[in-house]
């Protein structure tokens, strides 16, 4: 500011300068004045003019000068109320700047506040961002490691299930299979981690078992009580085939037939549920009765041809499982060929046993066919989930019996254009008559008589836990039923005590047929004696 | 009787399904008597009744041994008549010398008899 004055002062200089120069002039005129008033005025008024113009002159000079004093001063206080404006006017301007830079900073502080509380908030949501992130992190932290444990778990508890389904679950099925119950089957397993799974699957399996089981049962004691029942009708129509006569003789046969393939049925049943199939032989059956039990026991019979020559004969044991398997072959046959056609059944002897060939004459099999149906009889245990309602149970039946008696048979065509079924009946359930037996059977010589008809002319080579059939009757006289015979058969009266052919002349004899033919009426056989001629 | 049913053959497989013998060709005192050999592949009751019929024998004797109802034992000699591997004879044409009396007079001995 002192800087600012500088020029203002050398301005007051100047006008002092002014004010001296006018201030002398003003004396100087006051002067002239005087001498002038002195000089016009008349010389004997000139001393009193003289003084007065004197003093007016003192005075006027007094006068100029203190007004040149006073002007100097007022200029002096104008120059200094014009420095001191000046200064104010800079004073102001800068109290004005200061103002504006207040006005400035309080905006700026404004500004800055704002910013620094938007700051803040930002910052503190930023703290809670980073809170909330801690804690997801921490949670993710807390969740990997979970599915870390999980996935341990999982990986144990995979390795678990692979041995449950591995090993223990069919070993715990086959126990249940082999009808061992469910605590049984489960007691090694106790500890398993998946215990009451498995004890779940395993109540449901043992309920299976148990109902397959019972099903299976109730199927064979059914399919028995129609054996039995079967059996015991067969020896009653034989019996009454041989009591009436020829008038009813067809019904009978009709009737026989019937039950004849109810039984095969019930048979059939037996075998697929396991049990034992129905009559059991206790002499060996010579061939051509089997073929013909086998033959009896189907619908269409009466188309089948038989050409055998063979003398031989199957062990009783397995007589029935061998028939059984031939009639279901012949009845396969009979149904593939067309009602005119004939199914023909070729016997052939062989080394390793005895071959019999069933021949139809229809239009032959597929491949596939083949295939199937060597699979069927191809001797595997068989599964009866894999019989269907529309399977045929015959194959399925001959494959059970053939895998029982190990009866080998294949399928192929036949020359004759139909299908061939070929069955070897192993050498070890094949006896063969002595020789002379066999002549006795197939007589050579007609002087020769044959042995008696009650019992069968053969006797097998091989006395192999077959017993000859013996009259029923035990030491005290009463009546045994023997296993696979009937109790009708057993417990007929009287003629079977006696002597079967009570020695007799030959007078007696035709006397006694003579009887038979006057009399003419239902005829019966019974006591007829033998004649010895 | 036993043993009839000792055997699995059912007659209807012996007679092929026939259950008629031949009308008028047998009755149960024919004499049949065998002209042919047995063959072998021959059914084993044909086989037997020829063995049997060597010398002449009755209808119901072969039917005896066979232990078959008559009709059947009829039906199979049809069989073998019919291919002439039997002759049949009826004993009251039989060209003997000792005639069997007639009928009336045997029923006459047989009640005799039966009143004993």
């Amino acid at each position: 500011m002192r800087a600012r004055t500088r020029p203002d002062r050398a301005v007051n200089n100047g006008r002092d300068s002014g004010t001296t120069l006018w201030s002398t002039a003003g004396v100087l005129a006051g002067l002239g004045a005087a001498v002038l008033a002195v000089a016009s005025t008349a010389a004997a008024h000139r001393a009193a003019v003289a003084a007065t113009a004197g003093v007016a002159a003192v005075l006027w000079c007094a006068l100029v000068l203190l007004a040149a004093k006073l002007g100097g001063r007022a200029l002096r206080a104008e120059r200094e109320l014009g420095t001191v404006q000046h200064d104010l006017t800079a004073v102001r301007a800068q109290a004005a700047a200061l103002h504006t830079d207040l006005a400035a900073t309080h905006n700026a502080a404004a500004a800055l506040r704002a910013a620094l509380a938007s700051a803040q908030v930002e910052a503190d949501r930023d703290r809670a961002e980073l809170q909330a992130a801690r804690v997801e992190l921490t949670e993710l932290q807390n969740e990997t490691a979970a599915l870390r444990g999980a996935a341990q778990n999982a990986a144990e508890e995979r390795a678990e299930l692979g041995r449950l389904q591995g090993e223990i679950l069919p070993e715990v099925v086959t126990r249940l299979r082999a009808g061992a119950s469910v605590d049984t089957a489960l007691a090694p397993y106790r500890a398993l981690g998946h215990a009451r799974l498995l004890r779940t699957v395993a109540e449901e399996v043992g309920r299976g078992e148990r109902q397959r089981a019972a099903a299976l049962a109730v199927c064979a004691t059914a399919a028995g009580r129609v054996q039995a029942l079967a059996t015991s009708m067969h020896a009653e129509l034989r019996d009454m085939q041989h009591r009436h006569g020829e008038d009813v003789l067809g019904d009978l046969l009709s009737l026989d037939h019937s039950t004849a393939q109810v039984g095969r049925m019930a048979d059939s049943i037996a075998v697929l549920t396991g049990a034992r199939s129905g009559r059991r032989w206790t002499k060996p059956i010579p061939v051509e009765s089997i073929l013909r039990g086998a033959l009896g026991r189907i619908g269409a019979y009466q188309r089948v041809r038989l050409h055998s020559a063979s003398t031989a004969a199957v062990a009783g044991f397995a007589a029935e499982g061998v028939m059984h398997t031939l009639a279901e072959l012949l009845d396969n046959a009979a149904n593939f060929s067309a009602p005119p056609a004939e199914v023909h059944v070729y016997v052939e002897e062989v080394h390793s046993g005895l071959v019999i060939t069933v021949e139809d004459g229809g239009l032959g099999l597929s491949e596939s066919w083949l295939r199937k149906a060597e699979q069927a009889v191809s001797g595997k245990p068989l599964d009866l989930s894999t019989l269907s309602a529309g399977t045929r149970l015959g194959l399925a039946v001959v494959g059970s019996l053939a895998r029982k008696h190990g009866l080998s048979i294949s399928f192929r065509p036949s020359a004759r254009g139909g299908t061939g079924v070929v069955v070897l009946i192993p050498e070890q359930l094949v006896t063969h008559p002595s020789p002379a037996l066999a002549r006795a059977l197939v007589p050579e010589a007609p002087v020769e008589r044959p042995a008696p008809a009650a019992r069968p002319a053969i006797e097998p080579r091989r006395t192999e836990a077959e017993r000859p059939a013996e009259p029923a009757g035990t030491e005290n006289g009463l009546p045994q039923r023997r296993r696979g015979s009937t109790l009708p058969t057993t417990t007929l009266p009287a003629p079977a005590a006696q002597p079967v052919r009570p020695l007799s002349t030959a007078s007696a004899a035709r006397f006694g047929a003579f009887r038979k033919a006057l009399q003419q009426g239902p005829t019966t056989t019974d006591a007829l004696p033998e004649d010895d001629s | 009787m036993p043993g009839w049913d000792d055997s699995p053959d059912r007659l209807y497989t012996v007679t092929r399904g026939r259950s008629r013998p031949p009308e008028h060709a047998f009755d149960l005192v024919t004499l049949i008597v065998t002209e042919q050999e047995p063959v072998a592949g021959m059914q084993s009751e044909h086989a037997r009744i020829l063995g049997l019929c060597a010398t002449p024998t009755a209808v119901v004797e072969i039917a005896a041994d066979l232990a078959l109802p008559v009709s059947v034992v009829k039906i199979l000699l049809g069989d073998l008549l019919e291919t002439s591997r039997i002759t049949a004879r009826h004993p009251r044409f039989a060209p003997t010398k000792a005639r069997l009396p007639d009928l009336d007079t045997l029923k006459q001995v047989l009640h005799g008899l039966q009143r004993l």
